[in-house]
């Protein structure tokens, strides 16, 4: 597809054409943007420390690109805010954020509670447990939003070895982005299919486009983005930013069946919003897996509760906080 | 009235209090470090490591950003005067090669990971002084020579030290080289070392009736654990690493022993090198097998003595800071200010343990005195305990 050629030549870009950060922040203050970094935590003590101490010491302290860096937790356990907040950062509880909106547990709930939360012009989502983490996860996504004001949403891509005790493997990961998310979107969105990693937590989004969106709480946020915010504003409104390396967990095959399950629930419901399908039965929440213990096999049932938050801009509080009128 | 800065307080009461300040470069140490560590840096092997560095030093407006010939990391910071320089120094190199996954993790307490403590802290330190310098006001009378120093580690031999100093057309007053470990080492003296690796490679293959070279190199173990190390002066055989074959069913083609030699007294030393020798070169006769002996690094005995004014001053810093002196220990990189008649010391940044494992670490809380005691090192020198020009 032509238009493919033109946006990947157009809209996809290296951090390392970003490394002038003072450039960077210049433009920054002259567009008059405000640039908010949100960090979704849940039991993240050992890795939280060494992305709040990279962040604030070089884009906070040494060159002032962000303006807040702020966790939402989903109640960890462990003492993931106290390392937090020992090096910095603002920490907030999820479920003391809207709490007349009530609380839901998962990712996409914290970055949705972040939009009201956070004053930035741009919020920049990186996942706290990236192995390597470098300021190039955040100047790397915002720069396009910064130079570009026709762009609204930038998608991090990588290389994604593999880590453990005995060192670096190359990747098995993005098994669930190409057995599933691209094969979907080849044959239901194929400009969208040009997304290197659809699935990827690093992303930095314009907050009129965040607070126009629906989030799914689940699996599901990163897919039902992409394909509202394709919808809404075409893919011109995207980029994708090369971020060289990013070193994680491996995931079971159980975990990413999981992952499938919730995106698979958001995209069909979506098809279905659209009009893109025939008659579908309810989507069940329940994810059936299957185990042999002790010479037998049995199910391991599991219920993923994929609800979806509204669109930020029609919740009242969101519209009183940052004066938005109604129409 | 202007209240007196830092720079202009009691000298004692200065560094005292000078912990307290640094509590605001925390984080920048720390990032610094987590950069800096997550470069993979084997000796001869330092190239990124020394650009991330470079890129520091010209963002902090240092001058003269260069690298040297062995390639080091070089920036300069003018002092007030002409005249003679002040270098200071930490190695880039760890013992890790990139295949290790050099990710490292922060807790509340310390950070883990390898070449942490050496030594990643130490160059994060040296990173980090020229901002630290800049934000006290602090202002020297003498220039100062930030030196991220290359090949330092084994087959390095210090390389990129010795080739600054043997070739640099700046005048070098003294020397302090930064270590990441422990708070509390005040290293003035070098010992003599001998780092020897031994190769035994087999004349023939003929598979497992095979000339058995590690058979060979315990006989030369077995010989080299027979020569005399005399206890006064002191000298010790450490036998470091050995490696060879490649498979369990097959004599090993080649056998591999690393050592070191160490003591007081080069003589003794330069003695039982020659007994090395002769054992290889009997060995190699008596099995008709090849035996190398190669010398990869070495080092010269001597340093300052107790009384050096830059001992006395160095010792007075870390009273002040109440940092716990550390007996006096060696340190290699005096050996080559030494070959250069330049007085120097090593000192430490932080605790920490497993040294040379993939669960190294460094405390985090000790690193503000460990960064105070370097700047009131360089504040003695500057102040004139290394003489004048």
């Amino acid at each position: 597809m032509a238009k493919i050629d033109e946006w990947l030549n157009t809209n996809t870009f290296h951090y390392g054409q970003f490394w002038d950060i003072k450039g960077l922040i210049d433009t920054k203050e002259r567009r008059n943007l405000k640039l908010s970094l949100c960090i979704p935590t849940l039991n993240e003590e050992t890795t939280i420390a060494k992305e709040v101490v990279l962040f604030k010491s070089e884009l906070v302290d040494r060159y002032p690109l962000l303006d807040e860096i702020a966790i939402i937790d989903s109640g960890s356990t462990d003492r993931t805010l106290e390392v937090a907040k020992s090096f910095g950062a603002d920490v907030y509880l999820s479920a003391d954020i809207l709490p007349h909106q009530g609380s839901r547990r998962g990712k996409g709930e914290n970055l949705w509670k972040a939009i009201y939360q956070l004053s930035g012009d741009i919020i920049v989502y990186v996942d706290a447990d990236i192995k390597n983490i470098h300021p190039r996860f955040v100047y790397g996504l915002v720069a396009p939003l910064i130079y570009r004001p026709e762009i609204h949403y930038v998608k991090a891509f990588y290389d994604r070895p593999l880590a453990d005790e005995t060192g670096i493997r190359p990747s098995g990961g993005g098994r669930v982005t190409e057995i599933l998310v691209r094969p979907l979107f080849s044959l239901f969105f194929p400009e969208l299919a040009a997304l290197i990693q659809p699935l990827s937590g690093e992303y930095a989004v314009r907050r009129q486009v965040l607070e126009r969106i629906p989030f799914p709480i689940g699996y599901g946020v990163e897919t039902s983005h992409l394909i509202d915010v394709y919808s809404e504003w075409g893919l011109d409104a995207f980029g994708q930013t090369d971020l060289d390396r990013r070193v994680h967990r491996h995931q079971s095959t159980r975990d990413l069946g999981k992952m499938s399950f919730g995106i698979l629930h958001a995209f069909l419901e979506r098809l279905r919003s659209r009009g893109l399908t025939g008659e579908m039965p309810h989507l069940t929440p329940i994810l059936r897996q299957f185990q042999f213990n002790e010479g037998n096999y049995e199910q391991v049932v599991f219920e993923l509760p994929e609800e979806e938050r509204p669109p930020m801009i029609d919740i009242p509080e969101y519209r009183d906080r940052f004066g938005i009128q109604d129409n | 009235m202007a209240q007196p800065t830092l720079a202009t307080q009691d000298p004692g009461r200065w560094i005292h209090d000078l912990p307290i300040s640094l509590g605001e470069y925390r984080e920048m140490l720390l990032a610094n470090l987590i950069m800096i560590g997550e470069i993979p840096a084997p000796a001869f092997d330092e190239k990124a490591r020394i650009e991330f560095v470079k890129q520091r030093f010209t963002e902090c407006g240092l001058q003269k950003v260069s690298s040297g010939s062995a390639g080091n990391g070089l920036a300069v910071l003018p002092g007030r005067s002409e005249g003679r320089s002040i270098l200071i120094t930490a190695h880039t190199d760890t013992p890790f090669p990139d295949t290790v996954a050099h990710t490292l993790t922060v807790s509340s307490d310390r950070v883990t990971g390898p070449g942490v403590a050496d030594n990643s802290l130490g160059l994060a330190a040296l990173t980090t002084l020229p901002t630290i310098i800049e934000g006290l006001g602090l202002e020297f009378t003498h220039d100062l020579v930030f030196m991220a120093d290359t090949r330092s580690l084994g087959k390095g031999n210090l390389e990129g030290l010795r080739s600054f100093l043997t070739r640099a057309d700046i005048p070098i007053l003294a020397g302090l080289s930064i270590e990441g470990v422990q708070l509390g080492r005040l290293d003035y003296i070098s010992l003599a070392t001998l780092g020897g690796e031994i190769e035994c490679i087999a004349k023939t293959w003929n598979g497992i009736d095979g000339q058995d070279t590690i058979a060979a190199l315990n006989q030369i173990i077995t010989r080299l654990r027979n020569i005399p190390m005399p206890g006064e002066p002191l000298t010790r055989l450490i036998l470091g690493s050995i490696s060879g074959g490649t498979s369990y069913k097959t004599p090993a083609n080649s056998a591999t022993l690393r050592f070191q030699l160490r003591g007081e007294s080069d003589a003794v030393v330069d003695g039982i090198a020659e007994e090395i020798l002769t054992i290889c070169e009997e060995m190699a006769s008596n099995l008709d097998i090849d035996v190398d002996f190669d010398v990869i690094a070495r080092t010269r005995a001597g340093g300052l003595s107790p009384g050096h004014p830059l001992v006395q001053n160095a010792l007075s810093v870390q009273q002040s800071l109440g940092i716990g002196t550390i007996a006096p220990a060696h340190s290699s990189a005096a050996s080559v200010f030494l070959e250069e008649g330049l007085p120097s010391l090593t000192v430490g940044v932080s605790l920490g343990e497993n040294r040379g494992g993939v669960r190294e670490y460094v405390e985090i809380e000790p690193t503000l005195k460990g960064l105070a005691q370097v700047i009131g090192i360089l504040r003695a020198i500057d102040g004139g305990c290394c003489g004048e020009d």
